[in-house]
């Protein structure tokens, strides 16, 4: 990554408050540390990891759906982190979203038209005439018919409302989208379609995706580099291949290692215990509580990210396992 | 939300109901030309007569104009009353929701004060200090009705708030105004009209009330409350003039909330079906169940047939499903959303729901005595005892069928004493020693937590326990790890192995999912589903390995782990196929994969294809062009178009 990266966010943070403890302090749970991660120009980065473990927090932190602390947030040359309410509303048409859920994404009372349209306007894009030749170009380039574009959801399956949540992303052509598992809730055959659907787009429009996903092979197949994720702390991240195939972290290769496939033998690593509870996170390592090569050594420093290879780093004390 | 396109014919009768008992009062000057004022001390209390069809009140008024200008007013008052406090509790509760922070203080500290009065004391206390009168109504009415506007506003905005679709608003950059008008409003709209009638109705009473007591409209203008309070001290001599107003009263009131009760089960999605959502279908009866003569058939699914039972367009959600399982051996069901994985298995457990309806086939079952029974002439007694005893089902999602205000084991020992009668200690040592072979630690102290308390992978271990507390033959699993991580998942698939392997009876395991990779680790035999059919059936790992129908071919295909070589920005697509499954009702003629099916030729559309068994027996395919079709089927065969 030579380019001057699209995004570049270092050491970002999140608590969200919970309960009260006494009657004015209140707890706070820390759900990302310290996370920091640059995407290039055209670029897709996958994200992945269990639930919870900070995955979406991430990708609305950088939308600025949620606040969030971080030392740098620059998004092609802006700084998020000052920028005025009012210059981020013109830059949301630089940065979108694509949900997971094809039903709870789309607004039930509005027509197609009325979805695409909102985008459109809230930017002030192709108004009058050209706003009928935009949509239409819009609902053909995700593969549905113009037709489609006066009903409303519910006469839709879940994979062309998924077309239709992609359409209103591209509607204001942002340079870089973020993917919340996007093509999880859909079924294979219409999964490999949308998943085809976001490579040529990329292709063709050259866009940046943050690519967010529990699904491995997934990942691998759509994104450039892949960064792990365990309890909101950077496990892993290089290229999507070199992380898939040969993984230096122990909990990368136990995630590999534990998806179901039809075509590998199950050399499996098996993980004991449960995920704990982001309340009472372990000492050093978080991972240790479940790691299979956890030493003595482990619970007392938080181990830095590492480089491991070429734009490959890993953040494991035992560099000598894997 | 109601095009005049989609009214349900339910909401008719009341909307006309209501509509005439607020046009009617309206209409007064063209009903009578009485002056309901005008006072006649010569004809108090005069019978009714042609003129007067009510007869005349104490002062000689006609009644009938009293009673339509009467509720002209209270009417009104109760409107105008319910419109203000619709509009400023809707304001309050959509600023605080959307915009939370301190204004959501506000909103609720503010609701939460109003709401401490008692609305009688309140009402009797501003009356006092400004003067009776329709002004003072209005507004004491409109004080005491906005905090629960605001309330429900706030509660319901904050559920849309949370959805994806305002997200997407929010991140497009579209203005708060119009999010919030444009976007929240319209979702909420349903819940916000039936707090509207159902607080219309409320201030018709207190209005009433109100003017009864002589603090409400000012004599001489007419009000229900007036006429009431009027007729009382003539209630013995005349009971026409007190029955009167009570009529008009009960009636708007009994046409409101009829009119609400509509409107609330028209806009609730549960209650659109109508009447019977918990309802369960009967499974048929019919005598033509094959013999099953295997010991080892543990249960025996026979050319179901599924349909829609709606009366005109029953449409056949199942079709010529047919399905052996066997003890010891674990049976996958994969497919699509939508192929009818789930209705299958519920069937299989008499419980189909009540729009669904068993058109033939049969379904039989070996109890654990041995003895071989066709559900179908079962009573709902012995089906339940069935459910249970001899089959245990789990489900995807585990805290949606435990209960989360009781402890586990609160509800395990219900569970199992529900079909074996043990005391409550006895019960609870067999729950832990469940627990211990599901594989959860500390077991003893575990055992007495709340169900939010575990992490979904356990929740799925302690289901996992009670579905094995009676020692089933057949255990069914729809989904049962779709929901879990996936290193959580294979140590589930992992315990169900170890489980089905110890089982000393012999367990039989129907595993419905729709990942071909949990279903390679698990199953014995497979069974994929499309649309409604199984199009093909075999041992698991010749199907995996080899797929002889185009659909399941296309499902691996399509799996992008299938293809380790390929990557996005090296130009590699993934080999999709096009299209979705069609609708039951929408099936194509023959098969009904051809419209997707890349080797469908034109035989395709002319004959359904029937489940082909293979030279063996051991596999068998639902296509035309399969090794297993017999020869000459397509003897008029021409290439794809
Ligand atoms: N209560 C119902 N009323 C009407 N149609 C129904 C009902 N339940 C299911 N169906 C229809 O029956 C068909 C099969 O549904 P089923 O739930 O068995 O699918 P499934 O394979 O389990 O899907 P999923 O993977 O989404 O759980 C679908 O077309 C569905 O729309
Ligand atoms: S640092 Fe220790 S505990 Fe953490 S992953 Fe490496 S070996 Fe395991
Ligand atoms: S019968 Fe014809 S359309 Fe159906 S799967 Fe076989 S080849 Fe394809
Ligand atoms: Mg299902």
């Amino acid at each position: 990554m030579t380019a001057a990266p699209l995004l570049d966010v270092q050491n970002l943070e999140k608590s969200y408050s919970i309960g009260r403890s006494g009657l004015f302090s209140k707890r706070s749970l820390k759900v990302l540390h310290d996370v920091s991660f640059s995407v290039a120009p055209g670029e897709v980065l996958g994200l992945v990891g269990e639930s919870g473990s900070g995955k979406s927090t991430i990708g609305r932190a950088i939308l600025r759906l949620i606040d969030s602390q971080s030392d740098v947030m620059r998004f092609g040359g802006q700084d998020l982190n000052s920028i005025s309410p009012a210059r981020m509303r013109i830059l949301r048409k630089e940065m979108q979203i694509i949900f997971q859920d094809p039903y709870a994404s789309l607004d039930p009372r509005k027509t197609i038209r009325a979805v695409l349209s909102e985008a459109l306007d809230a930017h002030g894009l192709h108004q009058g005439a050209a706003r009928g030749p935009r949509l239409i170009e819009l609902v053909t380039l995700v593969g549905l018919d113009p037709s489609f574009l006066d009903r409303r959801p519910h006469e839709f399956s879940g994979g062309q409302r998924q077309r239709i949540g992609i359409a209103r992303a591209l509607a204001v052509e942002p340079s870089f989208i973020v993917c919340d598992e996007a093509v999880s809730a859909l079924d294979v055959s219409i999964q490999a379609q949308v998943l085809n659907l976001l490579a040529d787009l990329r292709a063709k429009t050259g866009v940046s995706l943050l690519f967010i996903s529990h699904d491995l092979s997934v990942v691998r197949y759509i994104s450039d580099r892949v960064m792990v994720l365990y309890l909101g702390r950077v496990m892993e991240v290089g290229p999507a291949d070199r992380v898939h195939f040969s993984p230096k972290h122990p909990y990368t290769a136990a995630l590999v290692s534990a998806e179901p496939s039809l075509h590998r033998e199950n050399r499996r690593i098996r993980l004991t215990g449960e995920i704990p509870s982001p309340l009472a996170l372990p000492s050093g390592c978080i991972f240790r509580s479940r790691c299979p090569y956890a030493q003595p050594a482990c619970a007392e420093t938080v181990p830095p990210l590492q480089t491991v290879g070429d734009q490959h780093q890993s953040a494991c004390l035992r560099t000598d396992i894997l | 939300m109601m095009s005049a396109r989609n009214f349900p014919k339910r909401m008719f009768l009341p909307s006309v109901l209501l509509a005439a008992l607020i046009i009617i009062p309206f209409s007064a000057p063209l009903i009578t030309a009485e002056d309901p004022i005008k006072i006649a001390v010569r004809y108090r209390l005069a019978a009714p007569d042609l003129q007067h069809w009510l007869g005349r009140d104490e002062f000689g008024r006609d009644r009938l104009a009293r009673v339509l200008h009467g509720g002209q007013v209270s009417l009104t008052v109760a409107f105008v009353a319910t419109t203000i406090a619709c509009i400023i509790g809707t304001f309050f509760g959509l600023i605080g929701a959307y915009f939370r922070g301190p204004s959501e203080f506000i909103t609720s500290r503010l609701s939460d004060i109003v709401l401490c009065f008692p609305p009688i004391l309140l009402a009797l206390l501003v009356v006092t200090l400004f003067g009776p009168g329709a002004g003072t109504l209005v507004a004491v009415l409109s004080v005491l009705y906005f905090p629960t506007f605001a309330r429900i506003t706030f509660s319901e905005a904050l559920r849309v708030t949370s959805l994806d679709f305002v997200e997407a608003s929010r991140a497009l950059g579209t203005p708060s105004r119009r999010i919030v008008l444009g976007t929240i409003l319209p979702n909420i709209a349903g819940p916000l009209s039936v707090q509207y009638s159902l607080t219309a109705a409320a201030a018709i009473t207190i209005e009433s009330g109100l003017s009864f007591l002589g603090l409400g409209v000012v004599p001489p203008a007419p009000s229900w409350g007036q006429m009431i309070r009027g007729a009382r001290q003539f209630m013995n001599q005349d009971p026409l003039g007190i029955m009167i107003p009570c009529a008009a009263l009960v009636l708007t009131i009994y046409a409101i909330n009829f009119f609400c009760d509509r409107l609330r089960d028209t806009l609730d999605p549960k209650g659109a079906s109508g009447s019977g959502m918990d309802e369960v279908s009967k499974p048929l009866a019919l005598a033509d169940a094959p013999a099953i003569k295997d010991p080892d058939v543990v249960a025996v699914i026979n050319k179901l047939r599924l349909e829609t039972a709606r009366f005109g367009t029953s449409a056949a959600v199942i079709e010529d499903v047919s399905l052996t399982l066997r003890a010891n051996q674990c049976t996958a069901l994969v497919g699509e959303s939508g192929s009818g994985k789930s209705l299958s298995s519920l069937a299989l457990m008499g419980l189909l729901p009540g729009a669904i309806r068993q058109a033939s086939g049969t379904l039989q079952l070996r109890r654990k005595t041995g003895e071989v029974v066709d559900l179908g002439f079962l009573d709902a007694r012995t089906l339940e005892d069935i459910r249970g005893n001899d089959i245990a089902m789990i489900f995807q999602e585990p805290m949606t069928s435990l209960n989360p205000i009781h402890k586990i084991s609160d509800q395990m020992i219900e569970a199992i004493q529900a079909h074996r009668p043990m005391s409550k200690s006895d019960a609870r040592a067999h729950a832990v020693q469940l627990l211990k072979r599901v594989g959860m630690n500390d077991a003893e102290q575990r055992i007495d937590s709340y169900p939010d308390q575990m992490s979904g992978g356990m929740r799925q271990r302690v289901m996992i326990g009670m579905a094995l507390s009676c020692e089933p033959r057949l255990l069914i699993a729809d989904e049962p790890t779709t929901a879990l991580d996936v290193t959580i998942q294979a140590e589930i698939i992992q315990l169900l192995q170890t489980l089905r392997q110890d089982q000393g009876t012999g367990l039989s395991l129907l595993f419905i999912s729709h990942n071909l990779g949990v279903v390679a680790d698990i199953a014995d035999r497979v069974a994929v589903m499309y649309s409604g059919q199984i199009v093909e059936e075999g041992p698991a790992d010749q199907i995996l390995r080899d797929p002889h129908h185009p659909y399941t071919r296309a499902l691996i295909e399509s799996m992008p782990s299938s293809h380790e070589g390929l990557h996005s920005a090296g130009g590699d697509r993934l080999p999709a196929i096009s299209g979705t499954p069609p609708l039951p009702s929408a099936r194509p003629s023959g098969c009904t994969f051809r419209d997707r099916c890349p080797i469908a030729v034109h035989a395709c559309a002319e004959i359904r294809p029937a489940l082909y068994p293979s030279a063996d027996g051991g596999r068998a395919v639902r296509c035309l062009r399969a090794p297993e079709a017999p020869a000459g089927l397509m003897n008029h065969q021409t290439e794809a178009a």
